[in-house]
């Protein structure tokens, strides 16, 4: 064997996990949260999102050519601050905004100052704040579906609602990175792969919501603190800002204390400050910390800690749930969460819709009533059990009583569902004047056969109630049925027959 | 109990290569056979023999000089060549007693009988131990008799068989557990001997589930004795990893493990202790894996003292046809040494001979970034250090702050933070060259004290 032979000294293997590939987890983790900020701002947060990336590494590769060094564009970091600054940033941005941004983040804050690894604040943050100081009126254009509104966290500190749900989601208006969603499913993906330190996402998002809970002004109360925890770029700050390595303190107190400083700095600027969207401010504050801390706070070798030897020596050791568990548990809360967030908002809706579909029918049958009261009390007595005895299987779904504009009583409305249609129930108002007689009727459900049940949805069915004395009518001789849509014509009957007795002797009656 | 310490890397562990190999004796030929003078941590040994002396299997070729300092045992038969300096494993030249093997290995008389243990005191199996030349074989090479001897025997606690054998690639402690239990067994008795108070426990990684089971049998019955099976995790085989997990304390550098009441053996050193003990056999031989993807057949021999690595190789079938060695290891990839070259003799603290098909050194120096800050190091640094904070502070020539307030002294070097940094920056490299530089700096203040 005559072949030279490597000196070096040990150890000679190394670990997978370069620089290069832990940017590209990071860029990985950033994804779900661009993803759902495009499908949310549509084509506009595609093209800031590109203009952002590409000149971020453009920049990079210009100045590593120019000053001859390596080629420091290519492991990934150019691109993670690229990124960052465009979910930073509306949608609705000038495309000059983000690639000026990121020519200063890279140029001047990274590069000038020695590269990777040597900046002293965040470069994406510190570009956000360059291009909100420098083009204000740009930089806070929040549109989404081409509608400019408010965001979230200037209606909050206007001391508006707002609407949690959609801003877990995504779907609020804001920055291109205001899903919470994408955000902590990227970010727990992070910690559970120890990209990140749980110690700093824990207590800056802790320190947020105690300094809310005690000086917020509305105590700790959940949809208040959540409305705040989920607006102006607090999670993507402590997921994705505050956890920059080259800008974090290393030791876990240090660590702690810089998340702390940042969440309570935070909710400062927050409670007492102008800028509505000033969380950046309070990351970059603690940047410039950062060093001090080092400085200063270094944990000691286990040999050194004698908390640790002490709980050694007596055998005790403190349980500790896997990390993979946790970030997989959260996860599935998350995602449940999300499902019934998803519910209750298209519940909502459906609600909505059928209370709409109900008032336009009050109106229908009592077209003289400006305004409805309802009786709700008295529907709520039956129990939702079936009305009476007489009617079929009947129930009192709601009734109103109508007024005019002056406040004096019109008549009468009630909705009523016969469960013995032909197919299915059968709902429908019954409008009833103060002088006694039906006013009209007016379906809000009714899916029979087409050609024969539906007829009854017909005026030439409909238009016999109308006129008839609120007393019980009987079919056939009251009421025509319609030839061989006996069933239908009778549970209408009866539905019709119901309401009216509930009209007579639970409304009237008094 | 918790299995493992705190931190610590998975490097591949590759032991696949060699590890259902059988242990099986190599002696060369008649040859030219190197003994170095300096094999232990320590004074270097006083050469007895001179030129044209004629030699036996088992004669003391130089006597330990001083306290801290341990024999050369001859593991051949044959003439004094000459007592010169030569190359050795370190790289540099020094003073080696060079033997003419003639090949008979005829032993000396009484070395490999049966001894009576009856009447043995604890100074006589310290002696014996002295006289076989016995030192640590897990890597550093510390003299035994002296690492046995502790101020206070009664205090010590436990005495912790290390066959945890963490470093990658290698294998031959595995194979020794397996195919000599009973042996290894037989040297922690009359070792435990010694300490009236200690339990024995046999720490070994539980990827060696064929070895945990025959050590298990093997102390079946035996009073103070168990087997402890350990997370497989680098450094495991460390002495401080191991008391970590067993004694359950944390100590600094500048306490020795007796201190914590713990005796640390190899199971390697714990079987040379039987066989001089019981056998009065010195030791001159030992086991040593010869692995790497660029070894045609990798085997785990029992190989003698002063064999060179060359001669080993060749008796593996040589190097795998077309792969180009890159690097050769004396020892794992780990805390192993590159050597320059394989015509070097084995020591008695040589474990194996790894050749690697791909110098991952080399990608590294091109992957080279700077610092993130990223604590990964600290993370997985089993003694709760920051190194890379530890960097900086080198960076900075703070040697202060590296020694006060970042504690870099208390760096055991296990190369464990080199392994995991993503920005490759070899951070094994500087703390061992600081840790030299500030030593010789308290060195030169005390020296100038004096004056």
């Amino acid at each position: 064997m005559n072949q030279r032979l490597n000196l070096s000294s040990g150890p000679h293997v190394r670990d997978i996990w370069s620089t290069s590939f832990i940017m590209k987890m990071v860029l990985l983790a950033l994804m779900p949260a661009t993803v759902i900020g495009i499908i949310t701002f549509g084509l506009d947060a595609l093209w800031v999102v590109l203009a952002s990336v590409a000149s971020a590494v453009l920049t990079e590769l210009i100045f590593d050519k120019l000053t001859h060094r390596p080629d420091t564009w290519k492991d990934g970091s150019a691109a993670v601050t690229g990124l960052m600054l465009a979910l930073t940033i509306s949608a609705k941005s000038p495309l000059y905004a983000p690639i000026i941004g990121s020519i200063f983040a890279i140029l001047v804050v990274k590069c000038c100052f020695g590269g990777l690894g040597k900046n002293f604040i965040n470069p994406a943050l510190a570009a956000r704040c360059f291009l909100l100081i420098s083009f204000p009126g740009a930089m806070t254009v929040y549109a989404i579906d081409g509608v400019t509104s408010a965001t979230p966290c200037a209606e909050l500190a206007a001391g508006n609602a707002v609407n949690i749900t959609s801003m877990f989601l995504g779907s609020a208006n804001g920055v291109i990175g205001g899903s919470i969603l994408g955000l902590l499913i990227g970010g727990l993906v992070l910690w559970a792969f120890d990209i990140i330190h749980g110690q700093i996402w824990i207590s800056v998002l802790a320190g947020f919501t105690a300094f809310m809970g005690l000086f917020g002004g509305k105590g700790f109360d959940p949809g208040f603190l959540a409305a705040h925890l989920c607006s102006g770029g607090v999670v993507l700050g402590a997921f994705f800002m505050a956890t920059d390595y080259v800008t974090s303190p290393m030791s876990r107190l240090g660590q702690t204390f810089y998340g702390v400083l940042i969440g309570v700095l935070g909710a400062l600027f927050r409670v007492n400050g102008s800028a509505p969207d000033s969380f950046s401010y309070s990351i970059i504050v603690a940047n410039l910390f950062t060093p001090l801390i080092d400085t200063y706070v270094v944990d000691k070798p286990y040999a050194f800690r004698k908390r640790m030897i002490q709980r050694r020596l007596e055998g005790k050791q403190p349980f500790r749930i896997p990390k993979p568990v946790i970030a997989l548990g959260v996860i599935a809360l998350l995602a449940g969460l999300a499902l019934s967030g998803v519910y209750s908002m298209t519940k909502e809706n459906i609600d909505a819709q059928k209370a709409a579909a109900a008032a336009q029918a009050y109106k229908a049958v009592l077209p003289e009533a400006e305004s409805f009261e309802s009786c709700a009390d008295k529907v709520e007595t039956l129990d939702g059990q079936v009305y009476g005895t007489e009617f079929g299987r009947t129930f009192i779904k709601d009734a109103q009583i109508g007024k005019d504009a002056n406040g004096n009583v019109v008549g009468y409305a009630v909705s009523v569902t016969c469960a013995e249609g032909y197919d299915g129930n059968v709902t429908l108002s019954v409008g009833v004047s103060t002088d006694g007689k039906i006013n009209a009727i007016s379906f809000t459900e009714l899916h029979e056969t087409p050609g024969k049940g539906m007829l009854c949805g017909e005026p030439a069915f409909m238009d016999q109630f109308a006129g008839k004395n609120a007393e019980k009518l009987i079919l056939g001789s009251d009421v025509d049925a319609i030839t061989g849509v006996t069933i239908t014509s009778k549970a209408v009957t009866n539905a019709v027959n119901a309401g009216v007795d509930f009209i007579n002797t639970q409304i009237r009656g008094e | 109990m918790n299995l493992t310490f705190r931190g610590g890397v998975h490097p591949k562990g590759r032991k696949e290569l060699s590890r259902e190999v059988p242990l099986r004796r190599f002696d060369p030929g008649p040859c030219e056979m190197v003994f170095p003078l300096s094999q232990h941590i320590g004074k270097p040994a006083k050469a007895i023999v001179k030129k044209n002396d004629p030699v036996l299997v088992g004669q003391k070729l130089a006597e330990a000089d001083g306290f801290v300092s341990a024999c050369v045992i001859s593991s051949c038969s044959g003439t004094v060549k000459a007592v010169e300096k030569r190359r050795t494993i370190a790289g540099t030249m020094s003073e080696c007693v060079v033997v003419e093997n003639d090949g008979a290995y005829t032993p000396m008389e009484g070395v490999g009988v049966r001894q009576d243990l009856s009447g043995l005191t604890n100074q006589d199996i310290l002696n014996r131990v002295k006289e076989a030349g016995i030192v640590g074989l897990g890597g550093a090479g510390f003299p035994t008799h002296v690492k046995l001897a502790p101020k206070e025997p009664d205090k010590i606690q436990y005495l912790i068989a290390n066959g945890a054998e963490c470093e990658p690639y290698i294998t031959c402690n595995d194979q020794l557990m397996r195919s000599n239990a009973e042996g290894i067994v037989e040297g922690l008795e009359l070792t435990l001997r010694l300490y009236p108070n200690a339990e024995c426990v046999i720490g070994i990684e539980d990827n060696k589930p064929e070895a945990i089971a025959a050590m298990q049998k093997a102390v079946r019955g035996k009073a103070r004795m168990r087997v402890l099976p350990l997370h497989t995790k680098y450094p495991q085989g460390g002495e401080r990893s191991l008391i970590r997990v067993i004694a359950g304390v944390d100590f600094p550098v500048t306490m020795l493990p007796a201190d914590v009441g713990c005796i640390v053996l190899n199971v390697g050193t714990a079987y040379a202790v039987g066989r001089a003990v019981a056998w009065n056999e010195p030791l001159y031989e030992h086991v040593l894996t010869v692995t790497g993807e660029a070894v045609k057949s990798p085997a785990n021999f029992i190989a003698r003292d002063g064999t060179t690595f060359a001669q080993l190789l060749e008796a593996c079938g040589g190097v795998k046809e077309g792969v180009t060695p890159k690097k050769a290891l004396s020892g794992g990839p780990m805390m192993g040494v590159a050597v320059g070259g394989l015509e070097v003799p084995i020591q008695k603290n040589t474990n194996a001979l790894t050749l690697l098909a791909e110098d991952r050194v080399e990608r590294a120096e091109k992957e080279q970034t700077a610092c993130l800050h990223c604590g990964r190091c600290s993370t997985i640094c089993p003694n709760g250090l920051v190194p890379a904070l530890m960097a900086d502070a080198i960076d900075m020539k703070n040697w202060e702050r590296y020694e006060k307030k970042l504690y870099g002294l208390e760096c055991i070097a296990c190369g464990s933070c080199t392994y995991i940094c993503p920005a490759r920056r070899p951070l094994t490299q500087m703390f061992k060259q600081t840790k030299a530089e500030i030593m010789a700096r308290k060195r030169a203040a005390q020296a100038g004290g004096k004056k």
